[in-house]
């Protein structure tokens, strides 16, 4: 089987069409027990002290793995996968290219759907029959959201990971279902959990993984995941085709539209503050200013760089802010 | 209703009690005092001799600051010390959103308070060469008075040491040098400011309060006037942990 690399969430029904196995290489970055050698490898390589984790650590997961061919995310997703793919290229690594256009027209979203169709040789039934199945998979994933914020019994982390891994379904669609279906069964049994305050994450997915843990043993639980959630594609089903799918869908397009959603969220799920995370050197860091203006809620904005655990100045600062918050909660409850 | 706060300094305790939402009296004590003439020991906990304090009547008792974690207080809530600071500031000025510079004794905290949150901080506590026992040490040497030394901040002698007792020997080298005592003072405030900055460079926001001993010092004031809108001494600068532990008392915490 064909192994593809990604570099985001891309339309996934046309690789699965194509009878390829997806491997998003931010996953198998992350969750490789080296994941700091690959970053090292990556500066060896030439890779600047000021570019971010991630990629550098999607790059040297694509060699570690001997990925041959990626589709890389040019536009609407980081700024930097540009170069990254250059140096793909360079290193004899097949590149398809697709964006997610800036200004989020249908037609145009129409037409990068459409090149990737042509480039994997696919047709348009096909990747709606595996829109159809994939979206019973995304609906299993979003079953355990609705476990998190409405029955409170997944927790922060299971939320993050299963929605996460949307992005290429683990790389085996088949046995992803299997492994949703028996955890939301597990899941059902528990009970519920009863920390006072409800939080919001939003940016991209954190470097550290053990920030869930640690706010919930402040009393605090994640109970929404922005972008893991979008990965999973929430609104699916009330898409008519794959166009609409992947134009109703908020991440790589602007911050006013991922407000939109995050500012509904907030509300639906009585969210008491935000946290945002930002990677080091990401220019994405520059739209905090927008958030932190526009949510009328605290927010929070924490940093990873290159440890996968947080740092002891950040858990003082989440200490700080939940301990305050907590107070507050406490007089309005 | 009186609320009680004590806040356990390095150098001093500091003490402040909460009527209808007014402070109705304060005191300070040294920390030395404090715990050997107000304090009895009983099974390893302290008891304050509230009498003595005269602040035996209250209703709820909030305690924080530095001796928080070891000494722990027979009826005292305590909180975090950055909290009551913040807390403090909130109360004196009913501003929400604000970065809060508390000099202290042997402490330095840079806060940003955000919808009335803490979203960020930066603390310093472990070089004295920020903090307000450099300005005492230097004030030693150069035989001035805090407060005088305080008011000086025009053309300032250079003091590139980062190390308060380093610092100290290049003070005395200048004064050999015969340098004119207004600059050596100005020397040495500018060196505090110059130490403090990083710690306030990533809160650019528009107003600044001040807290804790060295918020005295008025050359540090001046030249942190250059790089905010406003500058805000907080007017019970010393009280202000003190302070924020009755007002926590005040709004968050239960009857006893
Ligand atoms: S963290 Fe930012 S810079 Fe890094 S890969 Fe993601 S979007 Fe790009």
């Amino acid at each position: 089987m064909r192994r593809i690399g990604v570099t985001t969430t891309i339309p996934s029904e046309v690789l699965l069409s194509a009878n390829c196995e997806i491997v998003d290489l931010n996953n198998e970055f992350i969750t490789n027990e080296n994941y700091s050698a690959l970053i090292d490898m990556a500066e060896k390589d030439g890779f600047p002290k000021s570019s971010c984790a991630w990629i550098k650590g999607i790059y040297g997961a694509c060699i570690d793995n001997h990925i041959k061919e990626v589709v890389g995310v040019m536009e609407g997703d980081c700024s930097n996968t540009k170069a990254l793919v250059e140096v793909f290229q360079q290193r004899g690594i097949k590149i398809y290219p697709f964006s997610y256009p800036t200004d989020r027209k249908l037609n145009m979203v129409k037409k990068e759907i459409d090149k990737l169709i042509k480039l994997f040789q696919v047709d348009i039934d096909t990747v709606e029959k595996y829109r159809l199945r994939l979206n019973g998979i995304r609906a299993l994933a979003n079953n355990i959201d609705k476990l998190t914020y409405i029955d409170n019994k997944a927790s922060g982390f299971e939320n993050h990971l299963y929605q996460i891994s949307c992005s290429d379904f683990n790389k085996d669609h088949k046995k992803y279902k299997t492994e949703l279906e028996n955890k939301i069964k597990e899941i059902k049994h528990r009970e519920p959990f009863n920390q006072k305050l409800r939080l919001a994450y939003i940016g991209v997915p954190p470097m550290t993984g053990d920030l869930y843990d640690y706010v919930e043993s402040l009393d605090a639980r994640i109970v929404y995941n922005e972008v893991q959630r979008e990965f999973a594609f929430p609104r699916a089903d009330s898409a008519n085709n794959i166009y609409e799918q992947y134009l109703d869908y908020t991440y790589p397009y602007d911050v006013w539209f991922r407000l939109k959603v995050i500012k509904e969220q907030i509300k639906n799920r009585s969210i008491d503050a935000v946290i945002h995370y930002t990677q080091a050197f990401c220019h994405k860091a520059i739209e905090h200013i927008i958030i932190s203006k526009e949510i009328d809620i605290p927010v929070l904005n924490i940093e990873g760089d290159k440890s996968n655990v947080l740092d002891a100045r950040t858990k003082l600062r989440l200490e700080a802010f939940l301990d305050m918050l907590s107070d507050m909660k406490g007089v309005r409850g | 209703m009186k609320l009680l706060g004590i806040d356990l300094g390095s150098r001093a305790v500091k003490i402040a009690v909460m009527q209808n939402s007014e402070i109705i009296y304060k005191e300070i004590i040294s920390t030395i005092s404090f715990y050997k003439n107000y304090c009895k020991y009983n099974n390893g906990k302290i008891v304050v001799d509230l009498k003595k304090i005269k602040c035996a009547d209250f209703d709820k008792a909030v305690s924080t600051g530095y001796g928080r974690n070891n000494t722990d207080l027979e009826e005292f809530k305590p909180i975090n010390e950055i909290k009551a600071h913040v807390y403090g500031a909130l109360y004196q000025t009913n501003l929400s959103d604000f970065i809060l510079l508390d000099v202290g004794g042997q402490d330095v905290k840079a806060v940003k308070v955000e919808k009335k949150i803490v979203i960020d901080l930066e603390l310093n506590d472990k070089c004295a060469a920020s903090c307000g026992r450099y300005l005492e040490n230097m004030a030693n040497v150069l035989e001035i008075s805090l407060d005088e030394m305080g008011k000086y901040y025009e053309e300032p002698v250079r003091l590139n040491s980062t190390c308060a007792v380093f610092s100290e020997s290049e003070l005395i080298g200048k004064i050999a040098e015969g340098i004119d005592m207004k600059r050596l003072c100005a020397g040495v405030n500018y060196s505090l400011y110059k130490r403090i900055l990083p710690m306030l460079k990533k809160f650019n926001d528009s107003v600044l309060l001040m807290s804790g001993g060295a918020s005295n010092n008025q050359a540090l004031i001046k030249y942190l006037q250059k790089d905010y809108e406003k500058v805000t001494v907080l007017q019970e600068n010393q009280f202000n942990g003190a302070i924020g532990c009755c007002y926590y008392a005040h709004k968050f915490l239960k009857e006893r």
